[in-house]
């Protein structure tokens, strides 16, 4: 997307549209699917510098990231590299218990000033932790700040905590954090557990699932099990302000009539967002693969997919400085904790009591658990527009889902593993006995994602019974004809890129048939 | 199968005639107006009869029973007839329907701006809708001959097909393609139709989109989305890009069994921030199974009848998202039963303890319109998204003191009819120790919205149209006196009124810069509640 140019402030949405229909289609190939990548230690080397990052409209906008400064003593995980600056920072993958070490040099240029990380919910030491007890500080570690220690330019300053708290945490810039964090300081820490459940049971996927660990929190009950994950970090952006820091960043007499600052002084106020962020890409960037070459300071997608009946764990942080009704389209969510702390019964602690979400508010400063399913239970039809004497067999296990692992299908039947047993065989159109009639196709415009049938899978498109279903296999952004559920912002207008709709927090996540094999690596 | 076509499926396909192509100039002759409400399908083979809840016209429940006889598919395409290999559940309901229109209109702000709307109208229902109530009916009614003498409201605008020899009725649904362009152009509502199921039933919803008038240059599809409807097929989801959408001149019924009930809510889903903000919102929520228990039924018990089918049961260490787990204590609370001489059939969940039981209830939908996009709507501008600053705070598509008005609110068309644009008044009349249901839901497209209560505290008891409750069946339950709200979210409050003296009481927004109408410095996110 990057090659395409919309520079009109307020261009012609319909027109766009058009353009869009037009890009998206070339895009398709680089689709990707998502997990929850970073870098794995105990021991992590950071540092804060400048780099431009990307927009779908084609502006390059001037930003600030941490990345690696090395990546010695760090393993990508689940696979991956680390940017020398990215938006989000780099995910720290840590375990309960370990002593994590973060050591920031402050690379972004001496008008900047100082930086910094703060580690909410951990107490951090400023010098070494021994027996879990932390020692008196270092000798020049870093330069007091107002928050936490700083690192001058070109100074480093060093952090180290306990990871006492599972989940999944932010951490971001705690110095001049009305800038710093605008400029894309900020990033997350995920804390595995120390004891994950031993009794979970992960569904037989297609294709592998990099989940970090087999539940999202300690021991067998409550029950955190999970068979894949993702990371959603929410941001918004001004690029006035972007604009504004660049030409004092890099200010010289002979582009500054007023003279060059010595300390950077930018008006963060009137504020005014214009782009709204995903892992810092818009959509439908955003959709891209993980670690796509066109996006080298923004490696992180957001582009969810799943198979029915996988226990998807959303991990979602608020990064900006608006809250942002994050809703997920498809099914609820179960919140299981809020910043690390996992939100139990007061009578029962086997028993989760975090609310069913079908708009997960992402709050900024906040990070949230949560479990998502989809299975299409209830609807009263066949997903797979099953007939009799097809083939197809769906045998209940006791909650109804049909989790044989090899089903005697009959011989070129796709599986239909996690079907609801109780909808198998039922008709939806009226053709085929059953309750209605779909629309005629010629008078219905078909969407990117739609794959030309009600029904889930490719070969289902040949069941249809509307007069003109899309041949298989011709959506170009849906490729293997999966359901496909918008995940957005619904405050509406914050899925628009600099005033184009459609971009900003949107993705779609696409729930494959059984036998699509996701990807996650892409 | 033949049997189960209504009277109206066996008029379409209908083509709608020529006038319409040359009324918006259509490069193609595509259109095709066509409404389903079958009398009857496998699930409900035969309408309620003996005794229904008086609510919802729903047979009584009593428990997941096979039905009998073992149904027959007969497909239409030739194949032979078949069964199910396992036994086919019900649990009662019905076949529910409603029609809408997808279109423009206008409707006026408390302080008399006209103001234009890309909207929904009601199609079925009219009369119900005019008087606030929800616009779905059962099949036999939905199916009856539409027949009004009138186009609008006050009666002066003759229905030219208006049959005297027909008895009249303005509630069933239209199956006519000239009547639906009489009645659905220009009828634009906010909050659009308001809908209404109940658990088990089977709703057939057909959008028809009449195009918009006043924008002859936009050949824009509409769509709905059923907000928060769990495990939903990506067709019947209402997102264009994932589904089909509904060009101008055609039709689409969108076909669901009713999910677990909540308050939920529903909207257009084409180019979301301009077609919400311009005011294709709507309401929509799901009554409980347990409002159909008969008389003198012990709701535990009848709880435990839910948890003997999988489809409707709730156990929270097999499936970790089931809507409603079991309550932890047995309050022995009875249908029928008696607290401060208020009788209780109604519950906003299945709570199986009687606690989210309510005498009256009061759909509510915030909302903001921010003049200068809807003023730019009407004209031939593209519009900015990222500017949008919301003036208008509305409550059920009105602000205060329009909040408080009885009756539908109407507004003068650009074609010299006036119509009901604003036909649900967002305010209460209730006697002191009722408890009143708030069914809130907020569509607003820019920013949270808070609602407070003044004097009679607010109880919340679902978020998201699910029950606040833990797995280990605990209520969770919060009193306040302030929610707040993005677009997107709904909750359920209950006003208990138990000693509340008579008054007027007000709900209100504590974001002072919202208690206005555009320049009128008063007004807003405000209406009351009348404690007799």
């Amino acid at each position: 997307m990057k090659a395409l140019t919309m520079k009109t402030a307020k261009p012609n949405t319909r027109v766009l549209s058009v353009i869009w229909i037009l890009l998206a289609s070339l895009c398709g190939a680089s689709a990707g699917h998502a997990s929850v990548p970073g870098i794995q230690g105990t021991t992590f080397s950071l540092v804060a510098s400048e780099n431009y990052t990307t927009q779908p409209d084609g502006m390059a906008i001037y930003s600030w990231g941490y990345g690696c400064a090395t990546t010695t003593g760090v393993t990508p995980l689940p696979f991956g590299s680390c940017a020398s600056m990215q938006i989000p920072g780099p995910t720290l993958i840590v375990t309960e218990g370990q002593t994590v070490t973060v050591t920031l040099t402050n690379n972004l240029g001496a008008v900047a000033g100082n930086t910094s990380i703060v580690f909410p919910g951990f107490q951090v030491c400023l010098g070494a932790i021994t027996s879990g007890v932390c020692g008196a500080p270092t000798p020049g570690n870093g330069v007091q700040g107002l928050l936490t220690q700083e690192a001058g330019p070109g100074q480093s300053v060093t952090y180290t905590f306990i990871a006492t708290t599972p989940g999944t945490h932010a951490y971001y810039s705690g110095t001049q954090s009305d800038l710093q964090i605008e400029m894309g300081l900020y990033g997350a820490l995920v804390v595995l557990p120390a004891s994950p459940s031993t009794s979970c049971v992960k569904n037989a996927n297609t294709g592998s699932s990099y989940t970090l660990a087999a539940s999202a929190y300690d021991g067998n009950t409550p029950n955190t099990c999970y068979d894949r994950e993702y990371l959603f970090q929410l941001a918004e952006m001004d690029p006035r302000i972007h604009q504004d820091a660049l030409a004092q960043m890099h200010c010289s007499s002979t582009t500054s009539s007023t003279g060059c600052p010595t300390a950077i002084n930018v008006a963060i106020e009137p504020y005014h967002a214009r782009y709204f962020l995903i892992n810092g890409r818009s959509m439908p960037d955003d959709m891209d693969a993980n670690f796509a070459p066109n996006y080298p300071h923004q490696p992180y997608n957001g582009n969810p997919h799943m198979h029915p009946g996988d226990m998807v764990l959303l991990r979602i942080i608020g990064q900006g400085r608006y809250q942002h009704p994050l809703h997920e389209h498809g099914n609820h969510v179960r919140v299981l904790a809020r910043d690390g702390n996992l939100m139990v019964s007061q009578t029962d602690p086997t028993s989760l009591a975090g609310p069913l979400l079908f708009t997960t508010t992402t709050t900024p400063g906040v990070a949230m658990d949560g479990i998502f399913y989809w299975s299409g239970r209830g609807l009263n039809w066949d997903i797979y527009g099953h007939t009799p004497g097809d083939g197809s067999t769906c045998i209940a296990d006791a909650n109804g889902y049909n989790t044989m692992p090899s089903p005697p299908q009959g011989a070129g039947v796709p599986s239909n593993y996690y079907e609801w047993c109780a909808d198998h065989l039922k008709p939806l159109e009226t053709m085929n006995g059953g309750p209605t009639t779909l629309p005629d196709s010629n008078i219905m415009t078909n969407g990117l994602w739609y794959a030309g049938s009600a029904y889930l899978g490719l070969d289902a498109t040949t069941k249809a019974m509307g007069p003109t279903p899309l041949p298989p296999a011709s959506s170009p952004q849906n490729p293997n004809a999966g359901y496909a559920f918008m995940w957005h912002s619904h405050n509406e207008r914050e899925i628009t890129t600099n005033d184009v709709f459609p971009g900003g927090m949107m993705m779609m996540m696409i729930v494959d048939a059984p036998v699509t094999v996701i990807d996650e690596t892409l | 199968m033949h049997s189960r076509k209504s009277a109206i499926q066996k008029l379409c396909p209908i083509w709608a005639p020529l006038i319409l192509a040359s009324f918006f100039a259509l490069p193609a002759s595509a259109q095709s107006f066509r409404v389903q409400c079958p009398t009857a399908t496998t699930l409900h083979p035969a309408p309620p009869s003996g005794q229904t809840d008086p609510l919802s016209g729903d047979p009584l429940y009593n428990g997941p029973t096979a039905l009998s006889p073992a149904p027959k598919f007969k497909p239409l395409n030739g194949a032979p007839p078949f069964s199910l290999p396992y036994a086919y559940v019900t649990n009662g309901g019905a076949i529910k329907c409603q029609e809408i229109s997808g279109g423009d209109g206008f409707m006026t702000e408390a302080d008399g701006n006209q103001t234009f709307l890309f909207g929904f109208g009601p199609l079925s229902g009219l009369g119900l809708i005019q008087n606030g109530l929800p616009g779905t009916q059962l099949a036999a009614d939905f199916n009856q001959r539409y027949n009004a003498p009138f186009l609008d409201l006050a009666g002066t605008k003759p229905d030219p097909l208006f049959n005297p020899s027909f008895p009249v009725n303005i509630n069933a649904g239209i199956a006519i393609p000239a009547e639906m362009m009489n009645i659905g152009v220009l009828n634009a509502n906010i909050p659009a139709p308001l809908m209404a199921i109940d658990e088990d039933d089977e709703f057939f919803l057909t959008l028809t989109n009449v195009g918009m008038i006043m924008r002859p240059d936009l050949f824009e599809q509409h769509t709905v989305h059923f907000h928060g409807y769990p495990n939903a097929s990506s067709f019947f989801d209402g997102v264009p890009d994932a589904s089909v959408a509904i060009n101008i001149g055609g039709s689409m019924t969108y076909y669901y069994l009713a999910p677990d009930a909540g308050t939920y809510f529903w909207h257009c889903h084409i180019t979301p921030p301009e077609h919400l903000q311009m005011g294709m919102v709507g309401q929509l929520y799901v009554r409980p199974r347990q409002n159909r228990v008969a008389n003198g039924t012990s709701l535990y018990t009848a709880f435990q009848w839910q948890q003997s089918d999988l489809r409707t049961s709730c156990f929270p260490s097999k499936d970790i998202l089931c809507a409603t787990p079991p309550p932890a204590v047995n309050t022995g609370f009875k249908q029928g039963d008696t607290v401060n001489s208020n009788t209780y059939t109604k519950y906003a969940y299945n709570d199986g303890d009687g606690s989210t039981r309510y005498d009256v209830e009061l759909p509510l939908q915030i909302h903001g319109f921010d003049p200068n996009f809807h003023f730019v709507g009407m004209t031939f501008n593209p519009e900015g998204f990222s500017d949008m600053k919301d003036k208008y705070f509305l409550l059920n598509g009105r602000s205060y003191p329009d909040t408080v008005q009885t009756g539908p609110q109407a507004t003068e068309d650009s074609d010299g009819i006036v119509r009901p644009s604003q036909p649900m008044p967002a305010t209460l009349t209730l006697k002191s120790g009722q408890r009143a249901l708030l069914r809130i839901s907020d569509l607003d497209v820019t920013e949270y919205q808070t609602l407070a209560s003044l004097g009679i505290p607010m109880q919340v008891i679902a978020v998201n149209a699910r029950l606040l409750r833990d797995q280990a069946g605990n209520n969770l339950y919060y009193t306040t006196n302030s929610i707040t709200l993005a677009g997107g979210e709904s909750l359920d409050v209950i006003l208990d009124t138990t000693g509340i003296a008579p008054g007027t009481y007000f709900l209100y927004t504590p974001q002072l810069d919202h208690l206005s109408n555009d320049a009128e410095n008063f007004g807003g996110l405000m209406t009351e509640i009348v404690v007799q």
